[in-house]
């Protein structure tokens, strides 16, 4: 396998070889697909070559399906700097397949909240998501204020919520959870008290994009959610609002790293670098609505009523990927046999 | 002598790219099978435990998708061979000017792909979608009937995927029914219904196993229409495998789950080969 992987990653770069040779040098960069992939083109990558004159190449795909790509190419990865989740990013920390990061080499380390570091500095948040409630307000006119409300009997067979394969499904299992009493040895109340509402949601949803469609065709008037996805789609014309519970949103941190095997290591720094600098980031926080990890970054009224910021921040359930990373594949394994059986 | 060597060499081109590209890479997965999985940690390497296989077997819910596949598999062969027989029929003994349109309509659907095709049942079936509003504006139903996410879904996307490979290897088998044979039967008084069950159909015994066999293994092995016609509730042993390699990371019980598909699969072949020649050998 190894071998194989070896001779692939060889004709890989035998392939990239020739433009590569013209333009200087290429940075391959795993991200995740969609807008989030548009905007990183327009806030990362165009001020990176502008910069620096080498080009990128992205490898769209999920936190997992990456992680999964990494440690196949174990130690020769072609990727040079990937986004994962947090959870994701400790799994490959704790399997020795990403390299430290070296702050002397990124100006912006600096400006960066400390919160945003992985242990022993192994990657660094580049931004920081939510699992949030998002609804309609045409349909729910009284904004809901509770995990709690989501289990109204007005919302039967109008929520959509996430299957455990995406972030929001564990994370809002996780916060159900923490609501009835539960931690994270023990998941039983939230198990019990999310099977009906599952049982009874339009979809359980696998794709975040498969939401905006039940919005659109008016199936749904509620669902857990991510902000950011909400704040894009309303752009667009869709009439959706955010509520963070009153328990708190759930922390997601898209973290940035550098699997080991690259050549490339001094140009994936000046990479992170332009990732953490605070105008870039402020670029796309306004265009992804999603909160930056650098302090000096300051948003709009509009982007600020989406992300989380200030209060809501302070507010949010802050999940230690490290135990995540651990705990994931047994709550999975009770979702699928407890929950949609 | 000669002619096995010639044998050999006619095979070795596809026999070297099985074994390269498949066999091998196989094999290299085995030992990963039988490894131990960390959470968090990652394969434990050198460990050796054979919890990834026991588990198959002892865990109720990996017995009941197993089940669920073999049952979904075998459902979509019978609906493929009890739809695809009579459109064989038709372009082998119909009108010839049909031949070409029929058969341009059934390999019509082998040219999209995979995904297009499925995407668009999700457009047909979801609970606004074309079919169910149809019926709703129709006064026919008042709520949405659940097309998708469950068993209907999945066989409906399933056999309209599959039907072309049991057609093709039913036509090929109805054109070497020799039409004599069938002109002697009738002369010797036997009525259409009768030379059909007694001499037709036993002669299209091979093509018939041979369209099943291929259905059967392509349906338990099918990863994309289960996916998105069946959803997350859905579960048939490909999709449990993805997700237990690219979602929980875990290539350990991923690896052992595939290898008992394989075993199920190559078991079912080697059982329906013999069925075939004890049906042939009767007939």
């Amino acid at each position: 396998m190894k071998s194989a992987s070896t001779l692939a990653a060889a004709i890989l770069a035998g392939s990239v070889a020739l433009p590569a040779a013209a333009v200087s040098q290429e940075l391959v960069l795993g991200a995740f697909g969609g807008s989030f992939a548009d905007n990183v083109q327009a806030c990362y990558i165009e001020p990176f070559e502008a910069e620096t004159g080498a080009s990128v190449l992205v490898k769209p795909a999920s936190s997992s399906q990456h992680a999964a790509a990494v440690r196949a190419t174990a130690g020769s990865s072609d990727m040079d700097v990937v986004f994962a989740d947090d959870a994701f990013a400790v799994q490959l920390m704790n399997e020795d397949l990403i390299e430290t990061l070296d702050r002397s080499k990124l100006i912006n380390a600096g400006e960066i909240v400390d919160g945003a570091w992985g242990a022993g500095d192994a990657y660094v948040a580049a931004m920081v998501g939510a699992t949030a409630i998002v609804y309609n307000p045409d349909k729910v006119t009284e904004p809901p204020t509770s995990w709690a409300d989501l289990f109204d009997e007005k919302y039967a067979g109008r929520i959509a919520i996430g299957d455990i394969s995406g972030t929001t499904g564990w994370q809002f299992l996780a916060a159900v959870n923490a609501m009835e009493g539960g931690d994270l040895d023990n998941i039983d109340p939230g198990i019990a008290k999310i099977e009906p509402l599952a049982k009874s949601a339009v979809l359980l949803y696998t794709q975040a994009d498969q939401v905006v469609s039940l919005f659109e065709r008016d199936e749904i008037d509620i669902a857990v959610w991510y902000p950011d996805r909400a704040g894009v789609a309303a752009q667009k014309g869709l009439p959706l609002a955010v509520a963070y519970p009153s328990e708190g949103g759930v922390a997601i941190r898209p973290t940035i790293s550098i699997p080991k095997g690259t050549e490339n290591v001094d140009l994936a720094h000046k990479f992170i670098d332009t990732v953490l600098d605070a105008e870039n980031q402020k670029c796309f926080s306004e265009r992804q609505f999603i909160g930056p990890v650098n302090r000096n970054v300051e948003l709009s009224d509009e982007v600020a009523a989406i992300v989380p910021s200030g209060e809501t921040v302070e507010n949010l359930m802050f999940l230690d990927p490290a135990v995540m990373s651990q705990k994931l594949p047994d709550w999975t394994r009770r979702w699928q046999r407890e929950v949609l059986r | 002598m000669n002619s096995a060597r010639t044998g050999l060499l006619l095979i070795a081109p596809l026999a070297i790219v099985l074994v390269g590209a498949f066999l091998v890479s196989v094999l290299l997965l085995a030992p990963t099978s039988f490894r131990e999985y960390l959470p968090g940690t990652g394969i434990v390497p050198d460990s050796w435990t054979l919890e990834n296989y026991l588990r198959i077997a002892t865990d109720d819910f990996y017995r009941e998708v197993v089940w669920r596949t073999l049952a979904l598999g075998l459902g979509v062969t019978a609906a493929c061979l009890m739809l695809g027989y009579p459109v064989a029929y038709l372009i082998v003994r119909g009108d010839p000017r049909w031949r070409l349109p029929l058969t341009l309509l059934v390999i019509f659907p082998l040219m999209l792909n995979l995904v297009v095709r499925s995407f668009g049942w999700i457009a047909l079936l979801t609970n606004r979608g074309l079919v169910n509003n149809l019926l709703m504006s129709l006064g026919i139903i008042d709520e949405p009937l659940k097309l998708m996410f469950n068993l209907t879904g999945v066989m409906i996307g399933m056999v309209h995927i599959y039907l072309p490979f049991m057609v093709l290897m039913l036509v090929a088998a109805l054109q070497n029914v020799p039409r004599d044979v069938e002109a002697a039967a009738a002369t010797l008084g036997s009525g259409r219904m009768h030379v059909f069950t007694a001499v037709t159909l036993p002669l299209t015994a091979p093509g018939i196993i041979a369209g099943s066999i291929l259905v059967f293994v392509l349906s338990i092995s099918a990863l994309v229409t289960p996916r998105m016609l069946g959803g997350p509730t859905y579960q048939v042993m490909a999709t449990l495998i993805y997700d237990e390699y690219m979602q929980l990371l875990d290539w350990s019980s991923g690896s052992a789950l595939s290898f008992t598909l394989v075993a199920i699969a190559v078991a079912i072949i080697w059982l329906s080969n013999r069925a075939a020649k004890r049906w042939a050998g009767l007939a």
